[in-house]
């Protein structure tokens, strides 16, 4: 019935088939939870208020930035004190009226009243605004406990989203990037539809050499100087190599144009399948997490270089799928008569054929971001890669194991992995069903 | 087919050389520098005096027993104006230094005369004495000169690793400085003078555009790969011929460190791997057998979310529950056996019997990593082909249900759990990392893992060659028993 209405569209119909999965439906809005979540970190859970006001004047803390700083006067305009937003304890301020996040801590600072393993309904102790220590006031408990050093868990939870979603999608982007472009060209050119003039070719191949050697070789310092000052500033150095890099090669590539010689001039073709199929071969046959691990104890220490590697080893199972479905679409009749009507090759690659190839595509990236979201995890767990100072969902389940008797810190760090993992990867399967109901399970 | 394996193994070779050299590239770019560590582990690490002298030359006879003074590869490509000859300079960060300060000023010989005057000046340095100053004015307390001495000291060293246009002239000026304040450092105003002089020449002679034209030096076949891979003849046999090299936190033979740890780890993964079959085998031939039951459709759910669950948690959850004393204390926390009662000489049966409670928490955690995944395989496998139409003929000719499921629906649902099998070896020269760690099983995962960790470079190669070798081995083997589990394929 739905293929002859008028209206029919693949998009709706991979929809509804989508919802009829309830759990995957489910899946999808606690996924969106999640984001919420990552995206409001800093209001839900934070030390200081969102509203407080102190001596006659009212102040929004957690929305300033962390470096504020603000000197005190009271109603009759005689100073009190400076306020210096990231180190002041507003718990122990005299605040007339106040409005707490959910949760009144940062994951990283340390609460040293509760340290030790702070069960969460076990004993806690607070400090209050007239400096005795008592029984913790049940809006400052800390719910789901604290570790060693006094942090509190829902808090690194909380935060922890932020990171894990990053994670996926970060690392993932990467993959797909190079992963969808990579399939594409191998799927759609194979051994042999891929031909230019030898010149070219060889020009091209010479052109990718001189364009990473200026690029790259050549700014080496440039890049590692910009590199060490933010992470901001490395990756507009890194995005310059490679305008660079690029730019060279098709400068090279025009050059190739005024060379005229018969023999040079003959049309060869580029075995780009080859090139890719053997890339994959190549980075699936040593053990993913090993490569990983390795490379991460070479470089600086880092979430977003986590991210990076992440990615940048991730792209295979995307380019397989892509090249899969390129090889099935580029003999279908839509993409001839792109050919024939003269379309670029590009054009008709990206405009034409890649987004009827992204289904399968799209499946494989929602798994991989659950994978993704996993190898980072398990470097936490291990330690490696994640800086000491930030708090993940892995580092605070390695605390867990290191200390058994602090089930919290093993349970709901674990638990908050495993779900959203088994959320990722019930949104792949669900869409697989959806958009292929060939590969129905 | 004989042919078809025969070609694949030739297609090996490439994809080795790849992988080696891909490990090589990594583990040349890691911090530090191997010599130092070895001989910090052969505990020669001393006072500055010592440093200069005798453990000097044991570092360089290291350095050469290594092969770390050889150039990396057969060929560089640098540019122009970089020295092809800096491989000699022995000290890891002086390298760097120098290469650094050739991009900056464009004339390698330019700056060889800096660093020569810089290290004269070191020279000059460490030949004086505190306490012959000391000696001679007695005006002076021989904490003042160790200090002023020291810091000098210090000054000279943080030139010799930084290229930084900022920095470098403050510690001139602080040096001057102390000379101004102090006259016993006289011997030293030459020398410095000199580096200063040198390093204005940098800029001076400067041809920076050389550092915009590549070029390739080739250095022929005496090369730290080369010299890895091949050998050299002599004391190297070369990892073509077996020989691995040494590892660089013992100076143990890799291949002696390989064979003790691996034998643990390819146990664990083949008893998890027969484990897993046992159990996802029938879990697919029950799904298949009553498929879309309420059952199945369970059991479908159950293995997802098992498949979602990640084994660190599943193993930090098992030692929660079963190895810690607040609940059940059922098995040891981490180890393979109890050092106070184990005794080496035991028989077979004893060792095992005794490491058994060890390592009934890491099999269950090893098997549930690869069970989650191939019975959801077997099912979904078990499935498509029970859906086929040759069962449905099967079906229709009076089989019973037993026997169109046990004999001709599950020899072609096989297949895809075949693939699993490809994965055993390389885990087995990789270890399982994560689950070794927690359960501090002493395999290969433990050990690669410190290796990483310590910059073990020999070791990291060995293995990631190693287990690229053994991975594509299994994919191999995997390929030739489709063709014996399923007639229809062939390789001709």
């Amino acid at each position: 019935m739905q293929n002859t209405n008028e209206n029919f569209s693949f998009k709706k119909y991979a929809w509804a088939q989508f919802k009829k999965n309830k759990i995957a439906l489910v899946s999808l809005y606690l996924l969106l939870v999640l984001v919420i979540i990552a995206l409001f970190a800093p209001y839900i859970a934070n030390d200081r208020p969102l509203y407080a006001e102190y001596e006659g004047n009212t102040l929004y803390p957690a929305f300033a930035s962390d470096t504020r700083t603000d000197s005190i006067h009271n109603s009759k305009g005689d100073f009190i004190q400076v306020l210096q937003y990231d180190i002041t304890d507003w718990r122990q301020l005299d605040l007339t009226s106040v409005i707490w996040t959910p949760i009144p801590y940062s994951p990283g600072s340390m609460d040293r009243y509760n340290r030790d393993y702070a069960a969460p309904s076990g004993k806690q102790r607070f400090k209050n605004s007239d400096g005795e220590i008592i029984d913790i006031p049940s809006k400052f408990r800390h719910k789901l406990g604290t570790d060693g050093i006094g942090r509190d868990l829902a808090s690194g939870l909380i935060h922890g989203t932020r990171i894990s979603l990053m994670v996926g999608l970060v690392s993932m982007g990467i993959a797909s990037f190079i992963g969808i472009i990579l399939g594409a060209l191998a799927g759609f050119f194979g051994d042999t539809k891929l031909k230019m003039p030898r010149i070219k070719y060889w020009l091209t191949i010479f052109g990718v050499f001189m364009g990473l050697f200026y690029g790259f070789g050549q700014r080496k310092y440039i890049l590692s100087q910009a590199f060490s000052e933010g992470i901001g500033d490395g990756m507009i150095a890194m995005l310059a190599s490679i305008g660079v890099a690029i730019v060279i090669t098709m400068l090279f590539r025009i050059l190739s144009k005024a060379i005229q010689f018969e023999w040079l001039n003959k049309e060869v073709s580029v075995p780009m399948d080859t090139f890719v199929s053997r890339g994959i071969e190549l980075l699936n046959s040593i053990p993913r997490l090993l490569l990983i691990i390795t490379i991460t104890a070479v470089v600086e220490r880092s979430i977003w270089i986590v991210m990076i590697i992440i990615g940048i080893t991730g792209w295979t199972g995307i380019a397989r799928f892509t090249r899969a479905e390129f090889l099935r679409i580029r003999s279908l009749e839509f993409v001839q008569a792109a050919e024939s009507l003269g379309y670029s090759s590009i054009r008709t690659i990206f405009k034409h054929a890649l987004p009827n190839a992204l289904a399968p595509v799209f499946v494989s990236i929602a798994f991989g971001i659950a994978s993704a979201i996993l190898i980072e995890s398990g470097l936490s767990f291990l330690g490696i890669g994640v800086p000491d100072d930030i708090v993940t969902w892995g580092s605070l389940l390695n605390l867990g194991r290191q200390n058994l008797e602090a089930w919290w810190l093993i349970i709901y760090p674990g638990m908050a992995i495993f779900i959203t993992i088994t959320i990722y990867n019930m949104i792949a399967e669900a869409s697989r069903d959806a958009l292929d109901p060939r590969l129905k399970s | 087919m004989f042919k078809y394996a025969l070609k694949r193994i030739l297609t090996f070779i490439p994809m080795l050389i790849a992988i080696s050299l891909l490990s090589f590239v990594i583990s040349i770019n890691a911090p530090g520098d191997p010599v130092e560590r070895l001989s910090k582990a052969a505990g020669s690490e001393g006072s500055a005096e010592q440093q200069s002298g005798a453990s000097k030359k044991i570092k360089q006879e290291l350095r050469k027993k290594l092969g770390l003074d050889l150039p990396i590869f057969y060929f560089s490509i640098t540019d122009l104006a970089a020295s092809d000859t800096l491989y000699k300079v022995q000290d890891k960060y002086h390298k760097a230094n120098l290469e650094a300060l050739t991009h900056q000023s464009g004339n390698w010989r330019a700056v060889s005369d800096y660093y020569s005057s810089l290290l004269n000046l070191q020279k000059a340095h460490q030949k004086i004495d505190a306490k012959k100053i000391v000696a001679n004015d007695s005006s002076l307390s021989l904490n003042i000169v160790n200090e002023a001495a020291n810091q000098f000291g210090f000054e000279i060293g943080s030139l010799l690793e930084t290229s930084d246009k900022t920095i470098i002239p403050l510690k001139f000026e602080k040096m001057n400085s102390l000379l101004q304040n102090h006259v016993f450092l006289s011997d030293l105003k030459n020398p410095l003078f000199n580096v200063q002089q040198s390093r204005e020449g940098l800029f001076k002679n400067a041809t920076r555009w050389k550092t915009y034209i590549p070029t390739i030096s080739w250095y022929g076949g005496k090369n730290q790969y080369h010299l890895w891979l091949l050998g050299n003849g002599k004391d190297r046999k070369g990892l073509l011929r077996g020989d691995f090299g040494i590892s660089y936190i013992d100076s143990q033979p890799i291949e002696s460190k390989i064979w003790q740890k691996v034998g643990i780890s390819f146990s664990l993964s083949l008893i998890s791997i027969f484990l897993a079959y046992l159990i996802s085998i029938p879990i697919g031939i029950y799904s298949a057998y009553k498929k879309d039951s309420a059952a199945d459709k369970g059991m479908s759910l159950v293995l997802f979310v098992l498949y979602s669950m990640p084994s660190f948690f599943v193993a930090t959850l098992l030692l929660l529950q079963f190895a810690n004393p607040d609940n059940l204390s059922w098995f040891p926390v981490s180890g393979i056996q109890d050092p106070t009662i184990f005794d080496p000489n035991w028989n077979l049966w004893m060792k095992l019997k005794h490491r058994m409670p060890f390592l009934i928490l890491p099999i269950i955690t090893y098997t549930y990593g690869s069970f989650a995944f191939l019975s959801r395989i077997m099912r979904v496998g078990m499935i498509d082909v029970v859906s086929q139409d040759y069962i449905r003929t099967a079906r229709a000719k009076g089989l019973g249900e037993g026997k169109v499921i046990l004999k001709h629906a599950l020899r072609n649902s096989l297949l895809p759990v075949i693939t699993v099998f490809a994965a055993i070896f390389p885990m087995a020269i990789g270890g399982s990392i994560i689950i070794e760690v927690i359960f501090s099983i002493p395999g290969m995962g433990v050990e690669v893992l410190n290796s990483i960790l310590n910059y073990d470079y020999p070791m990291i190669i060995t293995v990631f060659t190693l287990s690229g070798f053994l991975t594509m081995v299994g994919y191999l083997v995997a390929d030739l028993l489709y063709a014996v589990v399923d007639p229809r394929i062939s390789y001709k």
